[in-house]
């Protein structure tokens, strides 16, 4: 050590500003000479790592009795997308641009009643009129009939007006409105290079720009042309600690669309239509198409979507989180050894020593909170490092389908569930401080953390009062596992049992930070003011 | 000499009590104990209060806009039981690891060797205890279902007739949710007198309790799923408060409740030995 | 090991422990722990830290399980007893009670387990000297006021046996005398008393009997009597204007004489009065006489020393030990 020549009064005011690292170097030796608690940081290891690869080994996924194929397309962004449309097309070699105008959409939906579908025979028996919100018809051009290749395209939707939409996960609204023959929709999208823009309009004179999407690498010679897809119905019918049971069908939309012109590079060819997607390996049901042309009008029908795949939807998929799904149990052991690093302390009044010594009782909280948290981050991450990797695997062995995440979303999920479960090692720490009895702290966070998942997750309360609570509790920096965006234009719920979380994944996490931050300061203020 | 003959005389009289006025004497004991802590009392009031609170709540933010709307309106006015039954496990805890970490268990043992009949004794208060705490408990909830839901859609019209306990399945609800938090505080009971530290004991009692169907609902096999909710201790233990759609229950309604009762039974045992065999 | 005791022996044995071993993980806590406590005595249980005392005591109250051997109270071993505290009364640790609950609460829960009721609370809370503060937190009390508590515990069922584990620890020089006279008077009704200490000058003048012990086993079982008096080993201290004559008619006596300074003589081998006797046969003048008498504390620590010197030895003679602890309670 180099302090032992140093001059005296270096010593001295190596003393004082080095005080804080003896005291954390103090609650170490505390932490780590306790066997029951170094005991209990490997069992919260063990128990994150051994839950997710039981409830891995668990999910077996067989198709009619057999290993399932997936055949999810995967979009240009690596993520899945459902990519089932009918599509009336024509090669456009080269810029061009392509105008149409929109005089109606009407749709099928499948006939409920007592929350069950009645299917019929034909593909359209036992169906009544109707309209997903997200039934669309419109114009698209798209690198190829290849399910998941770049697209961009207009149209109009049955409940959200015009909007323009390209490459599975970007939507931007255009015209409000619904459209009828009386008031119509034009919609033109213009390639230029890479780039695809798409203008709107209410009469065909007076356009407006809606969109600008570039679609980077597109093949010179593209296919452009009309579209018809919808999405499936899907209703509630119940829900409780058995999770939502639902029932739903394939919807059907058609587009009536005149005044098409294409402007470019054509090579010799006509309007050709091309079922895309739909068939039995798809996502979600999809009942077909077609389209006919009668003059200068087109009336094209079709059923399926084109967005991101989600976990909401009808796909078997699993999101990546579920593989660390045993960050629950870490959690609670975490919780226990928090708190009771500190109410041990109370009960054997070895606090009175602690102060003795460190007389600056909030720089002891400070070092309490700093060294549990950072036993428990290490702790934890190690077990998230090798349980993602180790689950996945399994999962995806036992035939379920996982769905794609960067590699920088995993990192996130992975150090942040490790952080999560550190800070709230420092919440039980500091409610321990507050409340002095074990048992009650550690029930207070867990209920505090736990409780509102478990009520989301099992749709016990009805949704949106468990989004209130998983925005307000603890519980909300579970976000931080979420892998997959919610993409509204999926037409999803975002519901915690979907891996969807109402916060964003760092603000649901400054939510547990900040009551952690809350506790802890509370804390500071009343150990200071109490007799030890 | 004489008064070692008096001593010896008192030594060997005749032990004054009968095994059951043993039992009688221990239960006198620890009732004057869970009397006399400071926290019995309110934590039972908390487990009232916060039981008839969250289900007034959940039956607030419920509604049945038509007929079919699929919800179970016992259930929903029943829905405090997930908070309440946390404070009664708190309760049952701290019945027996507040004696270990004050180290007066040895006093207690001391007095009162039968150590199975200590934990006998204690088992029956608590019960007592949160029968008597459970039936306020669920009487306040169901008032509260009662007056609350048919303004939010659960009419005749649509097909839901007030909550009454004269109806068999809605009775057999509210009883069995009583029944329910006695069997969650004799399995908390069990684990405290199994593990000692009331921090590992919660911690764990709540791990049993949420951790089943959590698991349950990322685990895709539904096989997998609804076995997992069959042998979870709150999954099938609160299948007794369904009255709807009693078909697609992963347990019927008494059978989920006997589930929960051999877990509390397997944490008594489990409790009892460690007690009978580790020293005090 | 001791096979039944005839019955009137029975009836003079209050504790009786036998053959007691018990080790927690590698260390060995007692290592073949045997003696017994009659009645109407104060028996003092005397030995350094970590001698295994407490855990004696803890087996012989059914809280420890020993590996081997057995603890009997009044014949009978403790978890058979109905009412125990009728029988035995006990104060192990002054610090073993809820200390959110009052002095009397924790005595009332205490005496409805022995089917005792309010009316006996008081009656110890009286004796106990804990009349003022009864209904205060006891969590809140000196550790001399615990021990009052635990004092008032152990008589609450007015039981034969008492055993008390360091009752003087924490109480001040007035406390100590009150205790002095509080264990006496107990032994003076006819209990059966055991005190347990690991300072003998705690025990001067209260106890009768001692019980030594040293590293899991009993190194001594006597009579304070006995113990001074094989300490004191009859040296006796002189004081002579002729020590020369002195000498050399002790030492034809038979006696050792060590010259311990000008005309102070030290001998061995003879008793004070008959050195007196013999001095004055030979007319040899003698200005001082008195018997060296070793205090309680000196030869505790002779058998404590002696102890050490067993610690020492390897393991092969445990029998050795074995037998001089046969010889200690044959002597008895």
């Amino acid at each position: 050590m180099t302090t032992t020549t140093a001059a005296p009064d270096r010593a001295a005011t190596r003393t004082e500003r080095g005080s804080f690292t003896d005291l954390l170097h103090a609650e170490w030796t505390k932490f780590r000479t306790v066997r029951g608690w170094v005991i209990g940081m490997v069992v919260a290891a063990l128990v994150t790592l051994l839950i997710g690869l039981l409830s891995a080994v668990g999910s077996h996924t067989s198709c009619n009795g057999g290993p399932c194929h997936f055949l999810y397309p995967v979009g240009p962004g690596g993520e899945a997308v459902t990519d089932s449309f009918y599509f009336v097309h024509r090669p456009l070699a080269g810029n061009g641009s392509i105008t149409t105008r929109v005089t109606s959409l009407t749709g099928l939906l499948p006939t409920a009643s007592n929350g069950r579908v009645h299917a019929g025979q034909g593909p359209q028996s036992g169906m009544h009129p109707g309209l997903e919100p997200w039934s669309k018809a419109g114009l698209i051009i798209k690198e190829s009939t290849r399910q998941g290749s770049a697209y961009a395209a207009m149209m109009v939707t049955g409940g959200h007006g015009v909007r323009m939409q390209y490459d599975y996960t970007q939507d931007v609204p255009g015209l409000p409105g619904a459209v009828t023959a009386a008031s119509p929709r034009w919609l033109r999208l213009t390639r230029t290079g890479d780039t695809v823009t798409g203008y709107d309009s209410a009469d065909g004179r007076h356009w407006t720009l809606v969109g600008t999407a570039t679609l980077p690498g597109l093949s010179s010679t593209v296919q452009a042309g009309l579209f018809s897809t919808s999405p499936a119905y899907n209703v509630t019918t119940a829900q409780g600690l058995l999770g939502l049971s639902g029932t739903g069908g394939p919807t059907l939309a058609t587009g009536v669309l005149d005044h098409v012109s294409l402007l470019g590079g054509q090579p010799a060819s006509g309007w050709s239509g091309t079922l895309i997607g739909g068939g039995p390996s798809a996502a979600s049901p999809v009942q077909g198409g077609g389209y006919h042309q009668a003059g200068g009008r087109f009336t094209v029908t079709g059923s399926g979507d084109i967005t991101p795949d989600t976990p909401g939807g009808a796909g078997p998929g699993q999101t990546l989180d579920h593989t660390l799904v045993g960050a629950f149990a870490g959690l609670i052991a975490v919780v226990v050894v928090g708190t009771m690093f500190i109410t041990a302390e109370y009960r054997r009044d070895l606090i009175r020593t602690t102060f003795a010594a460190s007389p600056r009782r909030g720089r002891v909280l400070a070092a309490k909170a700093i060294v549990i948290g950072s036993v428990t981050f290490a702790a934890t991450l190690a077990a998230a490092v090798v349980a993602v990797p180790l689950s996945s695997r399994l999962l995806r062995d036992n035939g379920n389908y996982l769905y794609p995440v960067n590699t920088l979303t995993e990192v996130r999920m992975v150090a942040g569930t490790a952080a999560m479960l550190a800070v709230a090692a420092v919440l039980a720490l500091a409610i321990g401080a507050l409340v002095r009895r074990s048992a009650i702290a550690v029930t207070v966070v867990i209920v505090a953390i736990v409780l509102p998942y478990l009520i989301s997750v099992t749709n016990l309360l009805p949704a949106g009062a468990d989004q209130w609570l998983m925005r307000l509790a603890p519980a909300a920096a579970f976000s931080i596992q979420q892998t997959i965006p919610n993409y509204p234009q999926a037409g999803n719920v975002c519901s915690v049992a979907g891996g969807c979380y109402p916060l964003a994944p760092w603000t649901g996490f400054a939510v547990l930070c900040a009551w952690a931050a809350a506790a802890l300061g509370l804390a500071v203020f009343l150990v200071r003011r109490r007799d030890a | 000499m004489s008064l070692a003959s008096d001593t010896a005389q008192a030594l060997t009289r005749p032990a004054p009590a009968t095994a059951a006025a043993g039992l009688r004497d221990t239960l006198h004991a620890e009732w004057t104990k869970l009397r006399t802590a400071p926290g019995t009392a309110g934590l039972l009031v908390a487990a009232v209060a916060l039981t008839v609170a969250v289900s007034a709540a959940a039956a607030v933010a419920t509604r049945c806009p038509a007929a079919g709307c699929g919800q179970d309106p016992a259930k929903v006015s029943l829905t405090g039981v997930y908070l309440g039954q946390v404070v009664v496990a708190v309760v049952a805890v701290l019945a027996i690891s507040g004696e270990y970490s004050s180290g007066m268990i040895r006093t207690t043992l001391a007095a009162m060797p039968r150590r199975t009949t200590v934990l006998a004794a204690k088992a029956v208060l608590i019960t007592g205890l949160t029968l008597a705490a459970g039936i306020l408990a669920i009487a306040g909830s169901l008032l509260a279902g009662r007056l609350i839901l048919p303004g939010h859609g659960f009419t005749a019209a649509h097909g839901f007739a007030p909550l009454s306990l004269a109806d068999g399945p809605v009775l057999r609800a509210a009883a069995g949710s009583v029944l329910y938090l006695a069997l969650i505080a004799l399995l908390s009971l069990g684990i405290a007198t199994a593990v000692r530290d009331s921090a590992v004991a919660i911690g764990l009692v709540l791990g049993l309790l949420y951790l089943f169907p959590i698991v349950a609902a990322v685990v895709s096999d539904s096989h997998v799923q609804r076995h997992l909710q069959q042998i979870a201790p709150m999954t099938a233990g609160l299948d007794i408060q369904a009255t709807t759609g009693l078909r697609s229950l992963p347990l019927s309604p008494w059978a989920g409740l006997g589930v929960l009762a051999a877990w509390a039974a397997a944490a008594l045992l489990a409790g009892g030995l460690v007690l009978r065999l580790r020293d005090a | 090991m001791l096979g039944p005791l005839p019955y009137n022996q029975r009836m003079d044995t209050a504790i009786e422990v036998s053959g007691l071993h018990k080790r927690f993980g590698r260390t060995p806590a007692l290592d073949g722990m045997t003696f017994a406590v009659p009645p109407g005595q104060v028996t003092g249980f005397v030995g350094p830290n970590g001698a295994g005392k407490s855990t004696t005591m803890r087996v012989i109250l059914g809280l420890d399980a020993p590996d081997k051997g057995t603890a009997l109270v009044g014949g009978r071993p403790y978890p058979s007893l109905r009412q125990p505290l009728r029988q035995v009364g006990s104060l192990l640790d002054a610090g073993a009670l809820q200390p959110s609950r009052s002095a009397r609460n924790h005595l009332l829960w205490l005496a409805h387990s022995q089917g005792l009721n309010a009316g006996r609370v008081d009656e110890v809370i009286g004796r106990a000297g804990l009349e003022g503060v009864a209904r205060r937190r006891a969590g809140g009390f000196s550790l001399g006021m615990r021990q009052r508590l635990g004092i008032a515990a152990a008589l609450l069922g007015d039981p034969p046996v008492l055993m008390f584990d360091e009752p003087f620890n924490g109480m001040d020089p007035e406390g100590i005398v009150w205790m002095r006279g509080f264990l006496r008077s107990l032994a003076a009704e006819g209990r059966a008393v055991l005190v347990s200490s690991h300072l003998m000058s705690e025990l001067q003048d209260t106890a009768s009997h001692l019980v030594v012990v040293g590293r899991g086993r009993v190194i001594a079982d006597t009579s304070v009597a006995d113990l001074l008096a094989a300490a004191s080993g009859d040296r006796v201290f002189l004081r002579t204007a002729d020590a020369a004559r002195a000498v050399t008619v002790l030492e034809r006596a038979g006696a050792t004489v060590a010259a311990t300074g000008p005309g102070t003589l030290t001998i061995t081998g003879l008793a004070a009065g008959r050195v007196a006797a013999l001095l004055g046969e030979h007319a040899v003048p003698l200005s001082e006489i008195s018997e060296h008498r070793a205090t309680l504390e000196e030869a505790y620590m002779r058998l404590t020393q002696d102890a050490v010197e067993y610690r020492a030895e390897p393991a092969g003679s445990l029998e050795e030990a074995a037998a001089q602890a046969g010889t200690g309670e044959a002597r008895r």
